[in-house]
Order: structure tokens, then sequence, then C-alpha cells
């Protein structure tokens, strides 16, 4: 089927295309003009933005710990009862039907869930099979398990290691390798409440410092397109600049992705000992071109943070808002799930600009991606509002009016007059999110890209643009209509296919015998566990 | 002024939601407006003037002339005014009430008085499981007023209790004042098995020992206490009880230690 989408206004960084015009697709691809061949549908796009489809990077939409915040706050899904207004994540629906109906109608296509725990692999690709519309991915957490904290503390072999993380990738069909808080999980085991770069996990004698350097140098050997993902130590503490920047050092002219920034932009200055440092990032990340972050954006409101980063959590769930909380030590990361409500009082007021400050300050919109670390910062459907306040710097204006003005006299906010272009963010959120994870055939609009595409209405009210797109099309289907998802098709979930080493699987049977007294079978599934038809889709490795 | 009247036609076809009929809901609305509530729980949205012959006009005092097992969410919310339900209720009766007086002649389903704040709610009859307790989610059960139930209760009878006073006066189910929180809870007549289980303060009080308690209740005597003769005098005066319940010089378990609990269970000895 040829599908013509006329008159809009295309925006495609990528391929130097930014003007009025028409965009041809024939079934699942984008094509050139084609020459005396009319088209069996015709779009109107007159008056609209065209981009390719909008790329999440970070978004915890699926796995163990989303469904432990399931089962933490009920009154969420109270069946046949309105949501009530003020609880968390009352502006979400709660299901995987509503993430890929609302992400759809935003005209987001891809969305990967950052942070799966290997062991509950299964469990995460049986959520993702049943979010409808988009495309997924997940990212496999490594880093505080035991056969690989092992393997760094005999000095193991750099193979050794690489077979390690390929067999996790291809066994738990991620797109790439996380490492949150490393070592600091297993050191909590051992009543460790405080955990550094340079600290030295016990019994194991690692430091964090060297499970991200030996991590990776494994996922930069095996090609794995996306470099490593790194969640920094000391998440959320007064101070944690100085701990992100000894990261981005150890980066050493390699890639690495540090996760959600803002929540490491945190000074102790001023009375409250809480002030913005989120200048000195963003010049730390300017000048450190191997270094891609995303941001994290805190809006206000009730949420709910939903981490693997055990300790943390552990240290945060006296703050929990509504007053319960799951914190559990398990196996490798364990994690914790906390209620919270961000408030726009002085603290909640100074995140929220630093995540703004970290997008206006860093000046490469190719190495600063577009999350709030749903749900940590805010839920995703806040991202219109987050895009409005980008563009325009009257709409920054209007919403510091009623915040705490002492925090952003602490901050450069105020200062910025920076406004996103379409072009800039549609690289941020388009082209430089499908190049990270090495999504060659998305991300923009030229001929053989995949037909993902997003249609806006051009409005003076920018969240209202990015709210409801006026068309989505995902591969080639049109599925998003004047806002409204018409079309419930089953994506499928992206995955990298690097070969396991015999040897390796043989020593990782031996282990999981002697370990769990279990096969390592029970740690693997097959496809057909997935009850879809083709529900993964193979992502080439670098050579 | 005669009480408004809501008198039922036949047994309801479906669940109602009954929680737009309380006092100040009702207060000001003309005759084809109440007759226009929907009422319903399913697609036929079915309304008031489907279900009720409506008479009188004084809002301040409902009467439900019939009730039905299918009549929930009865004073949801309530603040004022008094509503009275010749027969039975269904769940989540009083459900947060914060004032005025619900009566039900009848029986009450599961949930009656879930997290009411105040005022009285008084069920003639029988009360379900969760006697004030809270919903899934919630963190606290009943939390305030007065709960009189003048027949039995199911299980879980002031589960996550906080504050206020419930009475049940025939005995009631396994896991009676259940991870209460403070408040009071009046047994007589029986509990189940475990009352009291993961209390953290709060008092029940019985008038036999109870049978089956938790191992991580510690038995402490009979000591003397002021508050039990207060109490006493307090449920005859609020014409709760007809006489004393706890005597002089009751029994008393401390607990639930399980949870580091400071609760009581005052029996009479």
């Amino acid at each position: 089927m040829l599908t013509r989408i006329a008159g809009g206004e295309i925006v495609d960084p990528v391929n130097g295309r930014v003007g009025k015009g028409d965009l041809w697709i024939e079934d699942e691809t984008i094509v050139a003009a084609p020459s005396g061949r009319q088209p069996d549908v015709t779009l109107d796009a007159a008056g609209c933005i065209v981009m390719a489809g909008a790329i999440d990077i970070h978004s915890h939409i699926g796995g163990g710990n989303v469904n432990t915040a399931r089962l933490l706050l009920p009154e969420q899904h109270k069946a046949h009862a309105p949501r009530p207004a003020g609880t968390p994540l009352s502006n979400v629906g709660w299901t995987t039907f509503d993430t890929g109906r609302l992400y759809a109608q935003m005209g987001f296509t891809t969305v990967v869930e950052p942070a799966m725990s290997p062991g509950a692999a299964l469990h995460t690709h049986l959520e993702l099979a049943d979010i409808p519309i988009i495309d997924k991915a997940t990212l496999a957490i490594l880093g505080n398990d035991d056969f690989l904290l092992s393997m760094v503390r005999d000095k193991a072999s750099p193979v050794m290691i690489e077979d390690y993380v390929a067999w996790t990738v291809a066994s738990s069909r991620a797109l790439g390798v996380k490492v949150i808080n490393a070592g600091a999980a297993a050191a909590f085991k051992d009543n460790v409440r405080s955990f550094s770069f340079d600290d030295v996990v016990p019994f194991y004698g690692t430091s964090s410092r060297s499970i991200v350097k030996t991590l990776q140098a494994a996922v930069g050997a095996l090609g794995i397109p996306h470099p490593l993902h790194v969640h920094c130590n000391n998440l959320g503490i007064p101070g944690a600049p100085d701990t992100a920047a000894e990261t981005m050092a150890a980066a050493e002219g390699l890639p690495l992705h540090l996760a959600h920034l803002q929540f490491y932009g945190y000074g102790a200055e001023g009375k409250r000992g809480f002030s913005s440092e989120a200048a000195r990032l963003a010049a730390l990340v300017n000048s450190t071109p191997e270094i891609t972050i995303d941001v994290g954006q805190v809006m206000f409101g009730q949420t709910v943070t939903i981490s693997s980063d055990v300790l943390r959590q552990f240290s945060a769930r006296g703050t929990a808002n509504p007053r319960k909380s799951v914190i559990y030590d398990g196996d490798a990361d364990g994690g914790g799930i906390v209620p919270h409500n961000y408030r726009d009082d002085y603290y909640g007021s100074l995140q929220w600009a630093i995540g703004l400050e970290l997008f206006l300050l860093i000046e490469d919109p190719w190495r600063v991606f577009f999350t709030t670390d749903h749900p940590n910062g805010a839920p995703f459907t806040t991202y219109p509002e987050i895009f409005e306040l980008l563009m325009s710097r009257e709409a920054r204006a209007k919403a510091m009016e009623g915040l705490s003005k002492r925090a952003l006299g602490l901050s450069t906010l105020p200062d910025l007059t920076r406004e996103y272009t379409f072009e800039e963010i549609a690289i941020m959120t388009r082209a430089a999110p499908a190049k990270l994870l090495g999504l060659k055939d998305r991300g923009h609009l030229g001929a053989g890209a995949l037909a993902d595409v997003a249609v806006y209405r051009k409005g003076n009210d920018i969240a209202q643009m990015f709210r409801s797109a006026a068309l989505v099309l995902k591969n080639g289907e049109l599925v998003v209509e004047d806002g409204i998802a018409k079309n419930y098709r089953w994506g499928k979930t992206l995955r990298l296919k690097p070969t396991p080493d015999k040897a390796m699987v043989k020593r990782l049977e031996a282990y999981h015998q002697e370990r769990y007294g279990l096969s390592l079978n029970w740690f693997d599934f097959p496809d057909s566990a997935i009850p879809r038809e083709q529900p993964f889709g193979e992502v080439s490795c670098n050579a | 002024m005669k009480p408004l009247t809501f008198t039922l036609r036949e047994t309801p076809p479906e669940r109602l939601d009954l929680s737009p009929l309380t006092p100040q809901a009702l207060a000001g609305l003309s005759a084809k407006e109440i007759g226009q509530i929907r009422l319903g729980m399913s697609k036929r949205g079915l309304t008031v003037g489907d279900l009720f012959r409506v008479s009188g006009s004084d809002a301040k005092n409902v009467v439900f002339e019939g009730g039905s097992s299918r009549f929930d969410g009865m004073g949801t919310g309530m603040t004022e005014g008094s509503i009275r339900v010749a027969g039975d209720v269904g769940a989540q009766a009083g459900r947060k009430m914060r004032g005025g007086q619900l009566l039900v002649e009848g029986s009450a389903g599961p949930h009656a008085g879930s997290c009411m704040r105040g005022g009285r709610l008084e069920i003639l009859g029988d009360a379900g499981d969760h006697l004030g307790g809270p919903l899934a989610g919630e963190l606290a059960g009943m939390n305030g007023g007065v709960l009189i139930v003048r027949g039995s209760a199911g299980a879980y009878a002031a589960d996550r209790m906080r504050r206020g006073v419930a009475a049940v006066l025939k005995g009631c189910g396994d896991y009676a004042g259940a991870r209460m929180i403070a408040g009071t809870l009046v047994v007589t007549g029986g509990v189940g098995r475990l009352p009291g289980y993961l209390m953290r303060r709060g008092s029940i009080l019985l008038d036999r020992m109870p049978e089956e308690l938790s191992p991580s209740f510690v038995e402490c005597g009979a000591p003397d206490s002021v508050f039990a003769a207060v109490f006493d005098r307090y449920l005859v005066a609020e014409g709760i009880l007809r006489r004393s319940l706890l005597g002089a010089a009751p029994g008393k378990f401390g607990g639930d230690n399980a949870v580091a609990g400071t609760g009581e269970i005052l029996f009479r000895r």
C-alpha cells in the first residue's frame, strides 16, 4: 500500500530535510517520492509538523518492580470507581494497555524499559508483550550479581567477562546493559549504608569504579551499540555532583551513558545545604564528548519511585508519601518502591529547576536525552508540559512564578534564554536515541527507514500539540488520529542476539546447579513463552 | 416537615451506589432533581425515580422504607442530619462518614463504617467482614465516631482502627481488632481466633477471656484500671450496653509483641 502524508512541514535533521513537502510510505517503509504513481491513501498534514516517531530511552514500563508498585498502591485501580484525583499516578493509566495507548497518542513509537533484572526477564517480556502499538526494548541489569563480582575479584580474563555479559544479554533478550549503583546492592547485604565510586564491596574486594570499567569494556568489546548505561552512586544526595564527575572522568574516552543526571545535580550550598550544581555538570558534559546523559526531569505532583538501587530506596523510605513502601534485598540488585509527592517547595522547586538547567545548558542535543525517569521524576504523561518548558521561555517564566524564589535564586534557570527548536526536539527525541541504541531503521524520515511517523498540528499551545498527535503511523499503519488511538496493533521487543559461548554456558550451568540446585534452563526461556507471533525484533551488534 | 422518604418499589435488579443520597447532598434539590439521580452500577442507568417512590421534603431526615443487600455505599461521607434504613444495606455503609446519624434496622454487608471519622452508625442486625476497616491500599480504618452493631460481625472487625469506639454485641469472627493502630473495640458474645492480631496500640474490651490468642500476647494479671471503670460508665450512659462490661479489676493481655505493640485486651474475669 502506498501512503502519502501531504503538505506537512517535515523536520528530519538526519537527512537535512526541513520544510514543506510530502512524505511517501510503501507498506512498512518510507520511500522516495515515486514518479507516476497515485497513492492509495493520502493523509492531509497541512499546518502540521512531521517527525519520525519519538523514542524514549529510559522509562520504567514493565517488570518486577513496576508490578510491585502496582501491588503497593492498589488504591490506584479500584474496580468500577473513578480514579481518585491526587493519588499516585492518578493521571497515568497503570495498565500495560494504557502505557501503549498514552505513549502512542503523544507520538512515541519505541520505549525502552531500562532496568530489567535478568532473573525477571520472562516476567518483563510477558508484560512488554502486553503493551500495544509501540515497540519496546530492555536493558539488562548487571554489576551487583555474585557471578560477575566473583569474576572481577578473581581477575577473570576480559574474554570470560564478555562471554558472561553476552550470555546475559542473549538469554534475557536485552538491547543493552545497565549498571545500578555498581557494587552498592552487594555491599548493602553487608549492612553498608552509603557507597561511593571508589568504595570497596566487602567480601568481593572490588570497587564501584572497577565494576563500571569492567562492564564498559565488555559492552564495547561485544559491539553492543548502546554504551554502558550507568546509574551512578549517591543518587539524590547533596554532593552527588562529585560522584557524577568522577564517573564521567572514568569514561576515559570510551562511550558511557549516565542516567537521570538531574538526581545528581544537588550541591550542598545555601542555608538548607541543598543547591544546584547543574551548571557544573552541564559544563562537564559539554567538555566530555564520549558522555551521553538523560535528564530525569522532575515535575510536581504525586508519583512513585521505582528503583533497583536498594541502598538509596532504603534510605528514602522515611519520606514515603503515602507512608508505605516495599524494600526487598533480593538476589543481585533487589529494589525498592517508595511513593513520593514532589511539592513546589524549596527542594522540589530546585529539583525541577536543575533538570531544566541541564536541558538548556548542555549544548549538543545529540548527547542529552529527554526523560523523566518515569515514574521516578514524574509520570511520562507530563512530557507535553516539559516540551513546552523547553521550547518557550515565556512558559518557563510563568511556571517559575509560583515556585520558591529562594530556590530559583540558587539556580541559573531564571537567566537562561535558550528555546529548543523543532529540529533540536527531533534530534533529542528521535535521531539521537536511535543512534544511541543502534536502531538504524528509525529516528529519521529518509528512504528505507521504518515508517514510524508522528504528525503534530501546529498551534500556540505547545503542550497540547505534543499531548495529542494529529496522526501517528507505526510500521506504516495509521494508529492514532486526532490524539485518539484507533488501531491497537502489537509492536515488537527489540533485542540483541549475541551467540553465547559454549564453555560459559557450561560454567553457568554448574554455577546454577551449585548455588540454586536448579538447572540453567530455569533462568532462560524459549521465545514461544511469549504469546505473540514474532515477539522479538533483532538488532545487530556493531562489527 | 415530614422526613424525605424513599420507599423501595421492588427488589433492585442490580447493585446500587447510594452514596449520592446523603442529607447534605439532597439539601435544596427539587423532587424532579432527586428523581433523576443515577444510582445503578450497570450500563442500564437506573435512577432514583426508577427504584423509589419519594415523599416528604425534610432532607435533614432521610428515611428508606425497605432495604436490600444491594444497597451499597449508604450514607457515604455524610456530615450531618440522619438516615434511617428500614431494611438491609450492602457494602460500605457509612464509609468515610464524618457526622450525623445512620441507623440500619436490618443487616449490613462488608466494610460497614469503613474509614468513618465521626458521627454515629448503628446497625440493629449483623455486619459483614471488615467492620470499619480500610479498603485495599488505605493505611488506616475507622478514624473516629461511634459504630454499634447490635447483632454479630464477621472477620476483621475494626481492622486497622485508629480512633473512635466500635461495639459488637453478639460476637464477631476471627481477627477482631487486627492491626489496630489505636481506638477502642468492644465485643460481647465472644470473639473468634486471634483477636488483636498485630495490634500496635488501642484497647479491645471483652465480656469473657479470649479463647485463642496469638502467642505474642503477654498475660498481665488484673491491674487496677481507672480506664475500665470510666469506660464501663460511658458504655451504659451512651446506651450501647445495659450493664457494665468489665467490672472491677478486669484481666489483661498486652501485645501484640510481634510488632512491638503496646495494645491491651481487657476482659471481665
